[in-house]
Order: C-alpha cells, then structure tokens, then sequence
C-alpha cells in the first residue's frame, strides 16, 4: 500500500474526545480510572490502554478564554528513534508510512518508551509488553477509515494520500492565521516527517510539544557508534590476549633453549 | 605464618574480588542481550527468554552493587590503602606501562621495582571501578526511568555500554594475565589463598615487598 496521511486539524477540533472512545471500542482497550488534571482534561499521557488522547489548553487574551485542542497519538514519524533503540527487532515500518510494534517478539524493556521524543509508547507491567497506536493498520490496510478519523465529528481529522492531505493543511493554514498569526503545520519537519500531519494554532511549545524533533545525540553515540564500532574492543582484547598466550611460550621455549628463563 | 608466604589480599577484599566476578559476568551476558539483537537471538533461549534474562540482571545487579559495599564496610582501611597505592601514581609506573606491552606479548624487559599495585595494575583498578560506579549509576536509572529526566535517562543507555565495553576489555585482559600469562604465575594465588610466594613478591613488586618485610621486622 503507498504512503497514507492523517491531517489532525486542531483548529476543527471540539475535544469531545470520541476519537479516544472510538480508539478504545476498535482496539478493545479498557476504561482507566483517571483525575481531572486541569479544568476539563482527566488523560496526563498516552498509557499502554489508552492510545489517543485530547489535551485541552486554556488561552487567556484580553480578558478572554479560548480552548485549543491537541489531539495525541504516535505520530509514525519516517525515521522512529522507537525503531531504532528497540533491541529486539520489535518494532517496523509499513509502505503505508506506520510504526508498528510487534507483540510477538516485543520483551517489554522500555528502550522506545525512552526514546520517543513525545514519550508515546508505553509499557504494561503485567504483560510485559509495550504498546501504542497502531494508526489503525488493520483498517487502513483493508479500506476502512482509521477509527478516530471515522468518528470525528467536527471533521477536524483527515485521512489520505500525503500529497492531497497537504494540500487541504495548506488551505486551512493560510484561513486560520487570519485569526491566529502563531498558526503553523507541525509534523512534517519533525524524524523525517510524520504521518500524522497537524495543524497548530498555537507555537508547538504552547501545548508542550518539543520544536522540532530529531534523532537524539545519545541515541546516535548509542546505535550508530557505540554498538557497531565499540563493541570490537573486546574481541581485540581476547584476541591480544591469545596471541600472548601463544608469544610468550614460542619466547619462553626460545630462551629455555638458550638457558633463560621468564620468572614465574 | 608460612615464612615464605606474604598476605596480599584480606578475606574483604577476595570477597568483593570473586564476588564481582560472578555478578559481573552474569550480567555481562544477560545484558549483551539488549546490547544487540544479533547477540540477543543467540544468548536470550540461553537465560530462558528475554523477561527471565532481564529478572536475572536486574537481581545480579542488586548483589554487584552491595558486594563491594560490604567489603568497604568491613575494611575500610584495606580500601584506603589501596586506592592510596593507586593514586601515588610515579615515574616507575609509566615506565612499566611503556614496557609492559612487551612483556605481555613475551619479550623479556627490565621493568622498575613496582609497590603493591603495578602500574597496569593501577590502570585497571581506575578504569573498572570508574566502569562499575557508572554501570550501576546508568543501570539503576534505566530501571527506575521514572524519577528521572528523559535526557538523563536517554543518555544512560550510550553509557551503560560504553563502560560495559571498558570493563569487559579490562576483565578479559586481566583474566588472562592473573591467570594463563607465564609471567604472572603467583598473582592467582594472592587472590584466590590471599598469600603469595615471598620471592615473587619480590621480584613483581619489590618496594611493597620492603614495606611488608619492614613492618614485620
């Protein structure tokens, strides 16, 4: 299947939260007892049952209050700092343009759960697995909305190619910066570009969002250096070691011959 | 005491000595697992799957931080004495790493009169235990990645291998010199029986050798 988009147009955005419901009914996912965090919003993360998410922010400007959505997902990012610290070969890319986890060969370690520059996945401690939004694969893949896309219903969700996706971003850009300057798309600078493509009222700071993600350094000395280079240290130990053992008898043999002897 | 015989090591420190040993190589394993996953398909069936392999390094972890504790606590003046020894770091010391080298592979050279720790002896003591307090550091904030930042925590993975590359280069360099390298012949028995042959002492390590004989005169 080529390359699908999510357009999430937080600008359309009600944070009636049914993408969450509809994300839990598709995937089975249980209920979480949770507190409200700030005036309307209960969901702190994304946890290993709950997939997706709205955060709610509250913006005060001349004495007047807006509420600016943001809805939370993985964002199946084109180059996953997940993939690459997952030591067990767990996670893997769709032609689609998804970030899949594997359960069968995940061991639960955390590795992407730290690594993820928006924390996404997390673990089950039970289970032992991680998990996170799949992007619905199993309905994308057999012609079907993904189940937020399907149940939104101010239409602030978007699902296609990446081509027309950005092409609508564009259009509702240029519309909402008339009343909101700071408007700008976000996503498709951020790990080599992300299949969730959003639209932000706001700078991404402002719903606590990092700028602009990418790979962190400490996941490239990690994976890039570290474990392909750095690790033939040890061999070459063992091996000088071996040489010695072989050296130093042809050596002591030699000297033996000629009345010397290395001390013991 | 056996008049031809010198204490080298007290029973603390053979403890945290052969203790390290066992934890660290358990844990070298266990943990090679999630180094990579080439080595990972290999050694995981080995612990019985990835979840045991991990409940086993994180028990063998437990014990690698507290053996060490437990020898500083009961002879703390023993632990003194040897870093005093480590950090008193001199001439002769870089003159035997200079020609240390040939002597390993089993060239014969004069090397200076060393006090109780040669100065390769030194070396690896700075470098493993620098690679152990940083192994058990990143560790514990791998484990509890909760009460940490992400960025500590992010960076504790690249460390954790860097020091455990360190420690192993060292553990199998000293492994084979304290046990298989001719020369070293006595420095086994000074770890494992805690004394070792008077004339070796002072042959190997001729200023410790003077101290000890001193003292006990």
């Amino acid at each position: 299947m080529t390359k699908r988009m999510v357009f999430v147009d937080t600008s359309l955005c009600t944070g009636c939260k049914a993408c969450s419901v509809a994300c839990k009914a598709w995937n089975d996912l249980p209920a979480e007892k949770n507190q409200l965090i700030t005036s309307y919003q209960a969901q702190a993360s994304t946890t290993h049952n709950t997939w997706t998410y709205i955060s709610m922010h509250e913006k005060y400007e001349n004495g007047k209050m807006e509420w600016l959505m943001f809805k939370h997902q993985c964002y199946h990012c084109a180059e996953p700092s997940c993939m690459k610290a997952c030591p067990a070969e767990a996670i893997y890319q769709t032609d689609s343009g998804y970030t899949i986890i594997d359960q069968n060969k995940c061991i639960g370690c955390g590795y992407c759960v730290a690594n993820c520059p928006w924390g996404v996945p997390k673990t089950d401690p039970e289970l032992k697995k991680t998990f996170k939004c799949t992007g619905c694969i199993d309905r994308v893949e057999n012609g079907l909305l993904p189940a937020c896309v399907a149940t939104c219903q101010p239409g602030a969700l978007h699902f296609g190619e990446p081509e027309e996706m950005k092409q609508i971003a564009e259009v509702r850009l240029a519309e909402v910066k008339k009343d909101f300057p700071k408007a700008q798309l976000y996503g498709d600078k951020a790990m080599g570009g992300t299949t969730y493509l959003y639209l932000l009222k706001e700078e991404p700071a402002f719903y606590g969002l990092p700028e602009n993600p990418t790979t962190s350094a400490s996941l490239v000395v990690w994976k890039d250096w570290v474990q392909p280079y750095g690790i033939w240290l040890i061999p070459i130990a063992l091996g000088a070691s071996a040489v010695s053992f072989v050296t130093t008898r042809i050596i002591n043999s030699m000297s033996k011959s000629k009345g010397g002897d290395i001390h013991g | 005491m056996d008049k031809d015989r010198v204490v080298r090591f007290s029973g603390s420190a053979r403890f945290a000595h052969w203790g390290h040993t066992v934890t660290f190589l358990v844990l070298l394993f266990t943990g090679l697992i999630l180094f990579s996953p080439a080595v990972g398909r290999v050694l995981a069936p080995v612990f019985g799957g990835y979840v045991n392999a991990s409940t086993i390094h994180k028990v063998m972890a437990v014990f690698f931080t507290i053996i060490p504790l437990i020898a500083l606590v009961i002879n703390f003046r023993g632990f003194l004495d040897w870093w005093k020894d480590v950090f008193s770091f001199g001439k002769n010391d870089i003159k035997f790493l200079m020609k240390f080298p040939l002597e390993f592979f089993g060239f014969k050279v004069d090397l200076p009169p060393q006090s109780k720790f040669n100065g390769g002896e030194k070396m690896n003591s700075v470098i493993t235990t620098t690679s152990c307090v940083l192994l058990a550091l990143s560790g514990y904030v791998m484990w509890f990645k909760d009460a940490f930042s992400p960025t500590l925590v992010q960076w504790a993975y690249p460390i954790h291998g860097i020091c455990m590359i360190l420690a192993t280069c060292m553990v199998c360099m000293h492994a084979y010199l304290g046990s298989f390298h001719p020369g070293s012949g006595e420095s086994f028995w000074g770890m494992w029986k805690g004394t070792v042959r008077s004339d070796w002492a002072a042959h190997h390590h001729a200023k410790w050798y003077e101290e000890v004989t001193k003292s006990q005169n």
